[in-house]
């Protein structure tokens, strides 16, 4: 085995289980239309909370689809197999988030168009958006593959995974949002996805330490 | 001088019989000094001009938040050594003390949003102080949810350790989230590098309340560190010996 074909196998896993990603998205999509429903559907309220809300959506939807990142691994004993195979295995963590992180950003830059238009998000504001969701979900995917290896020997992991993993997204979320809020009145924002970009910079420093550490203590 | 004393702490069986002559005189002196402090604050600390006697909260409020960071600060060193060195004491340590940063910091948050009501006007705010607060209760809570969700208790470790060390992160955001942000909460009130501005009958019996916090925590985890060695060593011949010698 070498990185590349690990990289091609784990396209492929993605690929072949699709019905993972469509849930997720479809938690996505479910989420964004609680708020016009549970909420208010009217303009006044949802174009100034449209950026939030697709945010909190997609954090969300990351927790979600990274919960059984491990798991098929974990239960049909291939996750061993990488952890003897010779390979860095925080390279093939950085490997397998990256395929994740790809398969579900495509599908999402490609939605938010569409979900901020029926938010009535303020024009002009789009283009911060999908740009915050760029630089932001690999952070929510790197610290996300943390949680996902602390819960994989757990059947029912979900739950304690969101407890654990929402936490670190707040500021993410937060930073993403006043981004948003800041466009939307006019003011300065690149320095707040600065910080957004150096949140994920340090979640790429962190994740490859501390998963490999709970995988092979999963393991053993 | 020698640490040898020192580095025999990291085996269960020196702390354990270290921590039996320790823990009484330090969660004891902890008591009488939470006893003579918030007294003193209570009912002989001059009132506040502006506040009046509502500020008297301050003696639970700073102590309890001081605590809750300082718990949460060991906690991360605890795991960095045991996910470093691999030392048996430092999960132990762990699974004493996140229950009782969690209680600091509940009391923090409900004392700092008593202490709201009547000087803010509002029992909550979402600001960066009290949201950063919020999180480190719920960090605490992941690290006590995890430990018991988890059965394999070397897996249990280690993951509490992990989510220990990351959430370090979040300690320097609520220490200068009342630089950074333009918040309600006011600037610290205690500083090492300076006097407080508040008069000396005013923030002595805060000195006296904050240390004591810390002897009674001190106090408290040894003791919460002694249990746990019982149930983690319950077959060594050495802890029956120990725990027949005492009589039970």
């Amino acid at each position: 085995m070498t990185y590349f074909s690990y990289f091609k196998a784990e396209c492929l896993v993605l690929f072949r289980r699709k019905q993972n990603l469509v849930n997720a998205l479809l938690f996505f999509a479910l989420v964004i239309v609680l708020f016009p429903l549970g909420v208010d559907p009217s303009k006044a309220f949802l174009a100034p909370a449209a950026g939030g809300i697709i945010w909190c959506a997609a954090a969300l939807a990351t927790v979600i689809s990274l919960e059984s990142m491990f798991k098929e691994d974990y239960a049909d004993g291939s996750l061993e197999q990488l952890l003897v195979s010779g390979l860095s295995i925080s390279w093939l963590v950085l490997l397998k988030v990256l395929v994740h992180w790809l398969g579900m950003i495509i599908p999402l830059l490609l939605l938010t168009p569409i979900f901020s238009e029926m938010l009535f998000l303020p024009d002009g504001v789009l283009g911060v958006l999908m740009t915050t969701l760029l630089l932001g979900t690999p952070g929510l995917f790197l610290i996300g593959s943390i949680g996902a290896s602390l819960t994989v020997s757990l059947r029912q992991g979900a739950l304690l995974m969101l407890l654990l993993i929402l936490p670190f997204y707040f500021p993410i979320i937060i930073f993403s949002t006043s981004a948003i809020q800041a466009v939307a009145s006019g003011l300065p924002y690149s320095g707040l996805l600065a910080i957004i970009g150096a949140i994920s910079l340090l979640a790429l420093v962190m994740s490859p330490l501390m998963t490999p550490i709970c995988l092979k203590a999963s393991v053993r | 001088m020698s640490w040898s004393w020192f580095h025999k702490l990291g085996s269960p069986k020196w702390f354990f019989q270290w921590s039996k002559k320790w823990a009484p005189p330090v969660f004891c002196l902890g008591v009488l000094g939470i006893v003579v402090g918030t007294a003193w604050g209570l009912a002989f600390a001059p009132k506040d001009y502006l506040q009046g006697n509502v500020f008297r909260i301050i003696y639970l409020h700073v102590p309890s938040a001081i605590l809750a960071e300082s718990c949460y600060l060991s906690l991360g060193i605890a795991g960095f050594v045991f996910l470093v060195w691999q030392m048996k004491m430092a999960p132990i340590f762990i699974k004493a003390m996140a229950p009782i940063g969690a209680v600091m910091a509940a009391i923090a948050l409900f004392s700092g949003s008593i202490w709201g009501k009547p000087t803010w006007g509002t029992w909550w705010v979402w600001d960066a102080r009290l949201t950063s607060v919020l999180v480190l209760f719920m960090l605490y809570m992941g690290i006590i949810a995890i430990q018991n969700a988890l059965d394999d208790r070397v897996l249990a470790d280690k993951a509490a350790a992990v989510i220990c060390v990351v959430g370090v992160i979040n300690l320097p955001i609520i220490k200068y989230s009342v630089v950074w942000w333009n918040t309600l909460h006011q600037p610290a009130t205690f500083s090492f590098m300076k006097k407080p501005d508040m008069p000396e009958v005013m923030w002595m019996p805060l000195l006296i309340c904050v240390v004591s916090f810390y002897l009674f925590v001190a106090g408290l985890v040894i003791w919460r560190m002694q249990t746990e060695i019982l149930r983690r060593e319950h077959r060594a011949s050495w802890l029956k010996t120990e725990v027949v010698g005492d009589g039970i």
